[in-house]
């Protein structure tokens, strides 16, 4: 089919890479935002406003918000078909309560799971989850939508796209892919240290996109690999559900060896029993650390079986200052305090998996490795955009002789993902700022106007990617990228406006999280007002070139 | 040392390394310092500042973190620096001169 290897492996960078590279883009530019999700949430909900909290007290604080909380009437209608029967009014065996904190997050995520009766599936629970103050236990509104870290990091995996679980299968699809174009692409290109640092901007648009995109695609190689990689070791068992399928006897056997080794009941016991001191549990934790030299602070508080006489407390110190995300679990009796067990050192595959992840999900405490991150995801996203346009430049011409639209619907589609995605991100936040404080169901508003933006900048896109068929520049790059600028500087002012958290004041109390992301918003417009000043010199010299051209043949 | 200002010294490490096995090539050479005449040793040498200063680079990041940590900034930083160089020859070239204690005059004026 294929004259040699390298030509096979062309055909599948260029034509794999174009199809899933408007998906990869969303993947890469949602993922590089995510680094700073909870920084984005702050930005979104100004109530939150306020440092970083420590897990707080369990028995003064946690408890009554745990007691008080039930699934919503939306999960416990999402659950109705799964299970025999009328659903209950209440639900009070509790089989978890959960809460977990990372050093970078004010407002608290709590969550709690219940038993159904009569569930279908036996070992299926009900959730329920509330955000608090951990200073005070009020909670925060349910309908108040944490932009960064419950739609924008969701929309990096999953597009936020639920239906079947597409979503997850499309992204995993698009990283096992990015994985081929990595391969194809070290492959198909020839000089990869002699053009390691190459980028010629003064050649034509073709050349330059193609130096642009070998340049980000390889000095950024090792971060593309692992994150496509690890992002696919992370939904393994999504991706190959085995352990509740073909090995769900063996799972099941794990168990019991489990609670075996460990002394943690899988279930209950069915006999009442009182709960002690959480908070004596966790100074105990706290000392057991300290003495192997480890001293901090809990990333991850359990109880299992609440109420029961098997009921157990586990306790996780914070990944702050490593890679894993949580780790030296210390296991307590709830109705005695005792310790039942600690958790051994991970094996070395252990340590390898959550090496994996951690590196991915990055909830440890390293400014300078975030920003690098960053860099890396947008590297990603130029070696993607440089990759689309590199595509569009190549073909426009012989499409617009032979009359074909190929080449226009390409450039529209990139127009979308790239500027346009820019556009629907920063509509979502300007709703965010517009959208009246009370409004019911605010935060699906808010997702409306991010999808409602998007549309429009596609609808945009196909209308003045006209030229691209006449083998000229499409006006819709150097017009959305004015709208970038001026979205992003609106955004800006608006915060201002609503909050009075102005740039001199964040900046001056070192509030970083608003800060850093309304300067992120500035510097973004000042790239996206160059880039459209330069497109617009472009499409006149070329203007200009042609009228030359005409001049001369009418003389 | 603080910390902060160790990562930064990875980090400069890694942009100069960047920078210097940038140098060992011919066309970049030309870039910076246009017709200068550069003995074949000079090449050599430029390899091995270069490859010096990624490893300075990375001791300097397993001095501040644990090793876990320290590959990933590591790796990061090379990445970083490379684009750093690479942007400042598209843009800036006389710049790197200094990698070579000249001060960074117009190439050919």
């Amino acid at each position: 089919m294929f004259a040699n290897f390298r030509l096979a492996m062309a055909w599948l960078h260029t034509w794999f890479g174009l199809v899933l590279g408007f998906v990869l883009m969303v993947v890469f530019f949602f993922g590089a935002l995510s680094v700073f999700d909870r920084e984005i949430d702050r930005w979104g909900i100004p109530a939150s406003r306020f440092e970083p909290q420590p897990m707080p007290s369990f028995d003064k604080v946690l408890k009554p918000v745990f007691e008080s909380m039930q699934p919503t009437q939306e999960s416990i209608d999402r659950m109705r078909p799964r299970v025999d029967g009328p659903m209950p009014e209440r639900y009070d065996t509790v089989r978890r309560w959960g809460a977990y904190t990372t050093h970078r997050d004010p407002v608290l995520g709590v969550f709690a799971g219940y038993e159904v009766p009569n569930a279908k599936d036996p070992d299926e629970a009900i959730f329920a989850s509330r955000t608090i103050d951990p200073r005070t236990g009020a909670a925060l509104p349910d309908d108040r939508l944490k932009i960064g870290s419950r739609f924008f990091y969701p929309l990096h995996y999953s597009l936020n796209f639920h239906w079947l679980d597409l979503g997850y299968w499309i992204v995993g699809l698009a990283a096992l892919v990015m994985l081929a174009a990595l391969v194809s692409g070290v492959v198909m290109h020839r000089k990869i240290f002699r053009e390691f640092f190459t980028f010629r901007p003064r050649k034509s648009t073709q050349r330059s996109a193609l130096d642009l995109h070998n340049l980000t695609g390889v000095v950024a190689l090792p971060f593309h690999f692992f994150f496509a990689f690890t992002g696919l070791v992370i939904f393994a068992g999504l991706y190959f559900p085995v352990t509740h399928t073909q090995l769900h006897p063996l799972h099941e056997l794990h168990e019991q060896h489990e609670e075996q080794e460990t002394g943690l009941p899988q279930d209950r016991a069915g006999v009442p029993a009182p709960l002690a001191s959480v908070d004596a549990m966790v100074a105990e934790a706290q000392r057991r650390w300290a003495s192997r030299g480890m001293a901090g602070e809990v990333g991850f508080l359990a109880l299992q079986h609440v109420g029961d006489a098997n009921g157990y407390v586990s306790i996780y110190r914070a990944g702050t200052d490593r890679i894993a995300l949580t780790g030296e679990g210390i296991h307590f009796k709830a109705s005695t305090g005792e310790v039942l067990h600690e958790d051994p050192p991970p094996t070395a595959v252990a340590s390898v998996a959550e090496f994996l992840t951690g590196l991915h999900l990055q909830h440890f405490r390293h400014w300078l490795l975030r920003w690098l991150y960053v860099l890396g995801g947008l590297a990603g996203c130029v070696c993607i955009a440089t990759g689309l346009v590199f595509f569009v430049e190549k073909r426009k011409r012989q499409h617009a002789k032979q009359g074909s639209s190929g080449a226009r619907v390409a450039d529209a589609m990139a127009v979308t993902t790239v500027t346009g995605m820019l556009v629907a991100t920063l509509g979502m936040l300007i709703a965010n700022r517009l959208l009246p404080e009370n409004l019911p169901n605010r935060g699906d508003w808010e997702q409306y106007c991010f999808w409602g933006a998007w549309l429009l900048a596609m609808a945009h896109a196909f209308w003045r990617t006209a030229p691209v068929a006449e083998g000229r520049l499409a006006p819709a790059w150097r017009e959305q990228c004015w709208a970038v600028a001026a979205m992003a500087v609106a955004a800006v002012l608006l915060n201002w406006l609503t909050t009075g958290d102005h740039l001199l004041r964040t900046l001056a109390a070192g509030y970083w999280p608003v800060a850093g992301v309304d300067l992120f918003m500035l510097v973004s417009a000042a790239l996206a007002a160059y880039a459209a000043r330069r497109l617009g010199r472009r499409v006149r010299g070329a203007a200009d070139a042609r009228a030359m051209v005409a001049e001369a043949a009418r003389a | 040392m603080p910390d902060a200002l160790m990562l930064l010294a990875a980090v400069a490490a890694s942009v100069a390394g960047m920078g210097w096995l940038a140098l060992a090539m011919d066309v970049h050479w030309e870039q910076v310092r246009g017709d200068a005449p550069r003995r074949p040793a000079c090449v050599a040498c430029l390899r091995a500042l270069g490859a010096l200063a990624l490893a300075a680079s990375l001791a300097l990041c397993l001095a501040v973190d644990h090793p876990s940590m320290a590959a990933l900034v590591w790796v990061m930083a090379l990445a970083a620096g490379a684009l750093a160089v690479a942007m400042t020859l598209a843009w800036r070239p006389h710049w790197l001169a200094v990698l070579v204690m000249r001060a960074p005059g117009r190439v050919g004026a």
